[in-house]
C-alpha cells in the first residue's frame, strides 16, 4: 500500500435521522485516482454517505477529511472545498433559467473568478467533450434526460474538481440514454479522475471501478475488487442483494 | 390566464357529453335572463328617481371636470407606483431576512412581516396621521398614505416571495452549492430568479390590492382619484354617476396591470419545466 494521502477519507462517521441510524461507524478511504462504486439495496445509506462527502448531508460524530484536511463546516472555506469536489445527482439539478453554457460557466466565473470569455471556452469544450456542445444556448428544459445528465458533469468539470461524487446519476434516465451518460464516465474513469460512484449499474461497477462498496442498513458490510464482490460475496447479505438483482 | 400554456385549468378539463353540453346551454339561458333583468331593473330604478336626468350628467361635459378627475388619477398613480415599489423591496428584505437562518434576524423579520400582514391599512394610516404628529413628526399627506399602504403591503409580499422561494426545488440550491456558491450568492444567483417567476401573478393581484388601498387617501387629505371624486359630489350633487365614472376608472387601472402581467410572463420567455425536478431517495 502506498502511503499517500487519500483524497477522502471517513472515519467512524455516524449520522442518525431521528430514530433511524442511517450511517453506522463509516470507515472509507478513496486514494488518487480510484474509482470506487457504493452499491446495496435502497435505504442502505449509500447516497447519504455521497452526500455526506461534500457536507449537503451534515455528520453526528466522526470525521471527513479531504487530502487529510478535515471537511469544513460552514463560510468561505466549506464552499471552496464544495468547488474542489464535484457533484453529479440523480435529478440532474441543472439551473433551470439559466442556458446551457451559462450553467457551465456559472461556476467559473463567480467561484474561480476565471474571465467571460476564458469561461466560455472552457465551458464549449467541455461540451463539446460530452456531446452537447449544439445545445449551448437551449435552457435545460429542452433538452433529454441524458444531455442534461452529461451537462451537469461538464458543470462539475468547470470546475477543476480534485474527485466527483456521482449521486445515481442514471437512475432518472430512460432506458436508452443510460449508456451516453455512462460513456462520459468511463472516459473521466480513464483519465484518471478520483470519482466515488452510487450507482445500480453493474456492468459500469464492474468494468470501471476498482473498488466496490458493498452497504446494507448504514452500514459497510463488505468492500472488494470487482471481481471479487460480484464472483465471490463472502456475505449472505451481498449474496442476497446480487441474487435479487440477477433475477434468480 | 394566458393563452400559450397548458394551466392548471385546461389539464384539469375534460370535453363535455352531451347532457353536460345541455344543461350548460341551459344555465346559459336562464343566467343570461337574469342578468337583463337586473340590469332592466336597475335602469328603471335610476329612471324613475331622476338619476339619469341630463342635470345628473351635464357636468361630465365641461372639461374642468375631467381635469380634477385626471389629477385625482395621477395621485392614485403616483401614490399606488411609490407604495408598490417600496413594498417590493421591502417585502423582498424581509423575506431575505427571514430566510437567512440567522435566528434573531429571522425571528425580528418574522414580527414585523406579521404585524404588517395583521394590521389594517387604514389603522396604519391614523397612526401616521393622527400619532406620529404628536411626536413632532411632520411628514406629506402624500407620504402619510404611501407609507402605510406599503408597509401593509410589505409584510403579504415578504409571505408571496418566501412562498416563491421555497417552490424553487431543493436541487437547485443543492446544485449551487456543490459548485462552491456560498448560501447567499446561491439565493441571489439561483434561487431568488426563479422564485420570482414563480410569483408573479401573486406579485400582480398584490398590486392591484395597493392600488385599491390608496383609496384611504381621503382620509389624510390626500389628492386622489377617491378624494376628487368626493369632492366633486358634493360640488355637483351627483354622487351614483360620479362613483360610476370613478370605478372604471379602477377597473381599467386594475385592468390594465392584469395585462402587463400576462405580457411579463409570455416575455420572460424561457419554459423552466424541469423533467425532474425533486430529489426521491
Amino acid at each position: 500500500m502506498p502511503t499517500q494521502t487519500p483524497v477522502i477519507e471517513m472515519r467512524h462517521v455516524d449520522k442518525h435521522y431521528g430514530p433511524l441510524h442511517v450511517l453506522q461507524d463509516i470507515n472509507l478511504s478513496v486514494d488518487k485516482g480510484e474509482v470506487v462504486v457504493l452499491i446495496g439495496p435502497s435505504g442502505s445509506g449509500k447516497s447519504t454517505l455521497c452526500r455526506t462527502i461534500n457536507r449537503l448531508e451534515t455528520i453526528d460524530s466522526g470525521e471527513i477529511l479531504i487530502e487529510g484536511e478535515p471537511l469544513p463546516q460552514e463560510g468561505k472555506q466549506l464552499a471552496q472545498m464544495r468547488a474542489e469536489i464535484g457533484m453529479v445527482f440523480q435529478s440532474f439539478n441543472l439551473f433551470a433559467h439559466k442556458t446551457i453554457l451559462d450553467n457551465v460557466t456559472l461556476g467559473p466565473r463567480e467561484v474561480l473568478k476565471t474571465p467571460k470569455d476564458v469561461a466560455e471556452r472552457e465551458a464549449m469544450e467541455l461540451l463539446a467533450r460530452v456531446g452537447v456542445e449544439a445545445q449551448a444556448h437551449k435552457v435545460p428544459a429542452q433538452l433529454s434526460g441524458g444531455q442534461q445528465q452529461r451537462v451537469a458533469i461538464a458543470r462539475s468539470l468547470a470546475m477543476h474538481p480534485k474527485a466527483m461524487l456521482f449521486d445515481e446519476p442514471t437512475s432518472a434516465l430512460d432506458p436508452e440514454m443510460i449508456n451516453e451518460v455512462l460513456e462520459v464516465m468511463v472516459e473521466l474513469a480513464r483519465e484518471g479522475m478520483t470519482m466515488v460512484v452510487v450507482t445500480h449499474e453493474m456492468n459500469f461497477a464492474r468494468r470501471v471501478s476498482n473498488r466496490v462498496v458493498f452497504m446494507a442498513d448504514g452500514q459497510i458490510v463488505e468492500e472488494g475488487t470487482p471481481d471479487e464482490f460480484f464472483d465471490h460475496p463472502k456475505s449472505l447479505r451481498a449474496k442476497d442483494f446480487l441474487d435479487s438483482i440477477r433475477g434468480h | 390566464m394566458s393563452a400559450h400554456t397548458v394551466s392548471m385549468r385546461d389539464a384539469l378539463y375534460e370535453e363535455p357529453g352531451p347532457k353536460t353540453r345541455r344543461r350548460t346551454r341551459i344555465v346559459t339561458a336562464v343566467s343570461l335572463v337574469l342578468v337583463a333583468v337586473g340590469v332592466g331593473f336597475v335602469v328603471r330604478q335610476f329612471y324613475i328617481t331622476g338619476q339619469l336626468d341630463a342635470k345628473y350628467w351635464s357636468f361630465f361635459l365641461r372639461p374642468s371636470t375631467w381635469l380634477y378627475i385626471a389629477g385625482g388619477f395621477l395621485g392614485t398613480l403616483r401614490v399606488a407606483a411609490v407604495a408598490g415599489a417600496i413594498a417590493l423591496v421591502l417585502g423582498i428584505l424581509l423575506m431575505l431576512a427571514r430566510t437567512s437562518g440567522v435566528k434573531p434576524l429571522a425571528a425580528i423579520a418574522r414580527v414585523i412581516t406579521d404585524f404588517f400582514r395583521g394590521v389594517p391599512s387604514l389603522l396604519l394610516i391614523y397612526f401616521f396621521y393622527l400619532a406620529l404628529p404628536q411626536y413632532g413628526l411632520r411628514i406629506s399627506a402624500f407620504w402619510m398614505i404611501t407609507l402605510p399602504v406599503a408597509l401593509a403591503a410589505s409584510g403579504v409580499l415578504a409571505e408571496v416571495f418566501r412562498a416563491g422561494v421555497n417552490a424553487v426545488p431543493r436541487g437547485q440550491t443543492e446544485a449551487a452549492l456543490s459548485i462552491g456558491l456560498t448560501p447567499g450568492k446561491t439565493m441571489i444567483k439561483i434561487v431568488l430568479p426563479q422564485a420570482l417567476r414563480i410569483v408573479v401573478p401573486s406579485l400582480i393581484s398584490q398590486l392591484v390590492v395597493v392600488v385599491k388601498d390608496t383609496t384611504v387617501a381621503y382620509v389624510v387629505s390626500y389628492p386622489d382619484l377617491m378624494q376628487n371624486a368626493r369632492v366633486l359630489i358634493t360640488n355637483n350633487d351627483a354622487l351614483v354617476q360620479v362613483y360610476f365614472v370613478v370605478a372604471i376608472l379602477y377597473v381599467l387601472v386594475n385592468f390594465a396591470i392584469n395585462q402587463l402581467s400576462i405580457y411579463m410572463a409570455r416575455r420572460s420567455g424561457n419554459p423552466i419545466i424541469s423533467r425532474a425536478t425533486e430529489n426521491p431517495t
